[in-house]
């Protein structure tokens, strides 16, 4: 049983989250102790208990410890149950880091599953659902599996509700891929989304990007929901290169300006678009696991953020890879694993 | 760990909503369920019929946020939310009917929804335990750009768990014991155990309390500041009535108890109102319950459970609300199976039963007692009396010592400060007063005097008979008994020495009887004499 230690790392959730997904794969357990340790409320929160449930259901695990301010959990996997599963998911605990949790198992299950997700899919804390089905699975599927999500309802932070399904149909083995260079950019699109909201929020939006990025006007779209379950607002930006398609994100909330909404999200994408890099600060972080169990991979990063640092060292105690990086600075840096 | 249930009323305000901009205000109930740091598994949402569709979308959203949450619906109808009568009924019934499982839930109860009348019923619920939980108080946020959820409060009204709330209570614990113990430092651990029992039964509890021991162990003074600390904790508006049952003899303990009407009988020229009408809403103390007549017991086990009476010559009962304290030296159980006490009311006058040990049993306790003694006597006589330090020790290691009696108990103890005080005009006990009521105390608790002490008395001389060992005295004022009661020495002979009689050849008894008297320097003739 491996010993993890919970305190380090900024999340917290993500250790855990992905020390989930790598006992699962792994067959190895692990205890995690020190949970959150010397946060304000130390211990696991209901969305870690949501992660640590839905493993649980997937592979039959043996659990102790895993209960609301517990500091020190314990988990043994089972075998892992391919099939239809359905998970429902608290507001706060987002339906997208649900699903990352249990992905790696199924990608190299012996049986196709299909996945029923409730909940939130659009929330501040967690990568929105467009990343998963734009930016994540295409480079999963690059890598043998075959994964389609399907959203059929947004659902926003703070009420939830909403819904999506996702069909795996695993490989026998993962094949790495590399992500070396960006190449050109083939499309590029800004979505101002409104839920229940008046349209002049996301036109507010959209003006105040298009002011920062000057893209033609047909990159430009405004989406009006009607039948999601409360109010909700984000504004996403797509680029969409030879290579990959990034994401990037800002979350409506209330008493926060429609501009200060579309700055974080076009601030990301200058970011992103002047490095060229092709592998975004976050999808760094999430690639990693799949290539390690692939064995081989290598990709350019904009940079490296203490989370990925983290989570190189947890794949290290589960993985017999090898994760060399290499830093650039300001021009990003250099992942290569195999 | 147990499961998380919240008990709550919908708030047809504060919850209220149905378009889709209600999740950017503050809904109490659905914020419970929206805490990172607390997981609800069950929500009983009682509400009222006529707010039916709320709990319905209240319940929906409560899914949405929290699949964890299982919601059940209790529908609860008011006549009017802001009549406490009507609330507290409702709510009760609910709480009546609903099956608490302790062990394996834990149960909050939501206290922010609901009229103010319905916040009172709800809390008083749960401090009365018929709703076995803690309270739960939500919030809104601080901030609108906190979010909706808020905060909550979890509070336990089990008030030991807070520790500045604990700490006033143990000083104000250990101020009603001192006061209980008149301010006397006492150190005899059994004592202070059972101070500390009587304080916790005097507050908490409106029940009789039995006080046994011996004369002068201080019930009575024990019942009067337990009064007092009652009204001070404002439990008692009425006056301290007391009484010694010993007193009490024939035709006026009926009366001089329960009142009676003028006219009665002989010699009843007005209204008496009688003690325990006296002690209404008072305290009423009993002293030498034991004494207490059959009739009186009867009419006083009916006056403790029925708070009623009937005074001598009337016609209507009398109501009479107080706490009752007895003090008895008897063995009251004894007196059950010799049929002399009622042994129903035994049992409910001994609910609380604590026995005064006499002072002899609290030696350690004799010094503070002293040096309260003293204190008491200032205040009486406006003259502060002190000991010489060597006449302090000398009486101390006198008191304590194993074979001073204290008899009469804290009277010996009172009555030998008083005189001693007496016999020092210039305020100091010197060593010789010490010594004087030393021998005055030990004359006091020597054997008393029966008719064969006396008799020994007018045979030996008052120095013989000090140099007597308790052991000879005891043996020789039986002899001396048995010789009265004889005509000659030799039969006399016959009967103290029957038994070895039957074993010995010798039977001289009249000689080993002469050779015994002559051991104390009497012969018959002075026995005859």
């Amino acid at each position: 049983m491996l010993n993890i230690d919970g305190s380090q790392g900024e999340g917290g959730g993500q250790v855990l989250r992905s020390a989930l997904s790598l006992s699962m794969v792994t067959g190895q357990g692990f205890r995690i102790a020190r949970i959150r340790a010397g946060r304000k409320k130390p211990g696991l929160m209901r969305q870690h208990l949501t992660a640590v449930g839905a493993a649980t259901a997937l592979c039959g695990a043996t659990v102790s410890g895993d209960a609301i301010g517990s500091t020190e959990l314990t988990f043994s996997p089972g075998k892992v149950e391919a099939g239809e599963h359905t998970f429902s998911v608290g507001t706060a605990g987002s339906t997208t880091l649900v699903l990352q949790t249990v992905l790696p198992a199924l990608l190299t299950a012996g049986a196709p599953s299909r996945l029923t997700l409730e909940g939130g899919t659009h929330n501040p804390f967690a990568p929105p659902f467009d990343f998963l089905a734009k930016t994540f699975l295409p480079l999963v599927n690059r890598m043998g599996p075959r994964v389609e999500a399907t959203l059929e309802r947004a659902g926003f932070y703070p009420a939830g509700g909403g819904r999506f399904t996702v069909e795996v149909t695993p490989a026998a083995q993962l094949s790495g891929i590399e992500l070396l260079e960006r190449g050109e950019i083939m499309r590029r699109s800004v979505r101002g989304i409104v839920s229940n909201l008046p349209r002049g929020i996301a036109e507010r939006e959209l003006k105040a990007v298009r002011k920062k990025l000057s893209w033609p006007d047909e990159c430009f779209e405004v989406v009006e929901l009607r039948d999601g379950h409360g109010p909700g607002n984000v504004v996403m930006i797509e680029i969409e290169s030879e290579q990959v398609c990034e994401v990037f994100t800002g979350f409506g909330e209330v008493n926060r300006p429609a501009e200060a909404v579309a700055n974080h999200a076009t601030q990301q994408a200058q970011r992103y678009l002047r490095c060229g890099a092709p592998v975004g600060e976050y999808l760094a972080d999430q690639l990693l696991l799949p290539l390690a169990l692939a064995g081989a991979g290598a990709f350019e990063t904009v940079r490296l953020s203490r989370h990925t640092r983290t989570h190189i060292d947890l794949i290290g105690r589960f993985c017999d890879v090898s994760i060399q990086t290499d830093d650039h600075g300001r021009d990003g840096a250099t992942v290569r694993l195999g | 760990m147990n499961n998380n249930v919240v008990v709550g009323l919908l708030g047809p305000t504060l919850d209220r909503g149905d378009e889709a901009d209600r999740w950017n205000f503050w809904r109490p109930t659905v914020s419970i369920c929206q805490h990172e740091q607390m997981l609800v598994d069950r929500f009983d949402l009682l509400y009222e019929k006529k707010f039916r569709k709320l709990a319905q979308t209240v319940t929906e959203d409560i899914r949405s946020v929290s699949p964890e949450t299982q919601v059940c619906h209790h529908e609860i109808n008011f006549r009017d939310a802001w009549d406490f009568d009507d609330v507290y009924s409702g709510l009760y019934d609910f709480a009546a009917e609903y099956t608490f499982d302790t062990d394996h839930e834990d149960y909050l109860i939501h206290i922010t929804t609901g009229t103010h009348v319905a916040q009172i019923c709800l809390f008083l619920l749960t401090e009365s335990r018929h709703l076995p939980g803690r309270l739960l108080q939500t919030s809104p946020p601080r901030r609108k750009s906190h979010g909706p959820v808020g905060e909550y409060r979890i509070i336990d009204l089990d008030l030991s768990r807070y520790d500045k709330i604990h700490q006033r209570f143990t000083l104000e614990q250990r101020e009603s014991q001192d006061f209980l113990k008149s301010g006397i430092a006492t150190r005899n651990e059994a004592f202070n155990q059972m101070i500390e029992q009587i304080e916790h039964v005097a507050i908490h509890s409106h029940d009789p309390i039995l006080l046994t021991g011996p004369t002068g162990a201080g019930k009575s003074q024990l019942a009067r500041r337990i009064y007092d600390l009652k009204k001070i904790r404002r439990q008692v508006g009425g006056s301290f009535v007391e009484v010694n049952c010993g007193t009490l003899r024939g035709d006026t303990a009926m009366s001089t108890l329960f009142g009676h009407k003028r006219g009665a009988f002989t010699g009843a020229m007005a209204d008496r109102k009688g003690l325990l009408a006296e002690a209404d809403q008072g305290l009423l103390f009993l002293d030498e319950v034991g004494e207490l007549g059959l009739d009186e017991q009867t009419m006083l086990l009916r006056a403790v459970e029925e708070k009623a009476f009937l005074p001598v010559g009337a016609d209507r009962e009398v109501h009479s609300d107080f706490q009752l304290i007895c003090g008895t030296n008897r063995n009251l159980s004894a007196d059950v199976a010799t049929g002399r006490f009622r042994e129903d009311l035994l049992a409910r006058i001994n609910l609380w039963s604590f026995d005064l040990p006499g002072l002899s049993k609290r030696r350690e306790d004799i010094e503070p007692n002293v040096a309260y003694e003293l204190d008491q006597l200032a205040g009486r006589i406006g003259k502060r009396v002190r000991f010489n330090k060597e006449a302090a020790e000398r009486f101390i290691k006198f008191a304590t010592a194993p074979d001073a009696a204290w008899s009469a108990n804290f009277r010996d103890l009172n009555a030998a400060i008083s005189r001693m005080a007496t016999m020092s005009p210039a305020g100091r006990i010197t060593v010789e007063v010490v010594d004087q009521e030393i021998t005055r105390l030990q004359r006091a608790w020597a054997p008393r005097l029966s008719s064969d002490d006396r008799r020994l008395n007018a045979l030996l001389q008052p120095q013989q008979i000090d140099e007597l060992d308790l052991f000879d005295r005891v043996q020789l004022v039986q002899v001396l008994a048995i010789c009265r009661r004889c005509k000659s020495m030799s039969e006399a002979g016959r009967q103290l020495f029957a038994a070895s009689r039957k074993l010995r050849k010798s039977t001289n008894d009249a000689d080993r009887l002469r050779k015994y008297l002559a051991r104390f320097k009497l012969s018959w003739s002075d026995i005859e004499r």
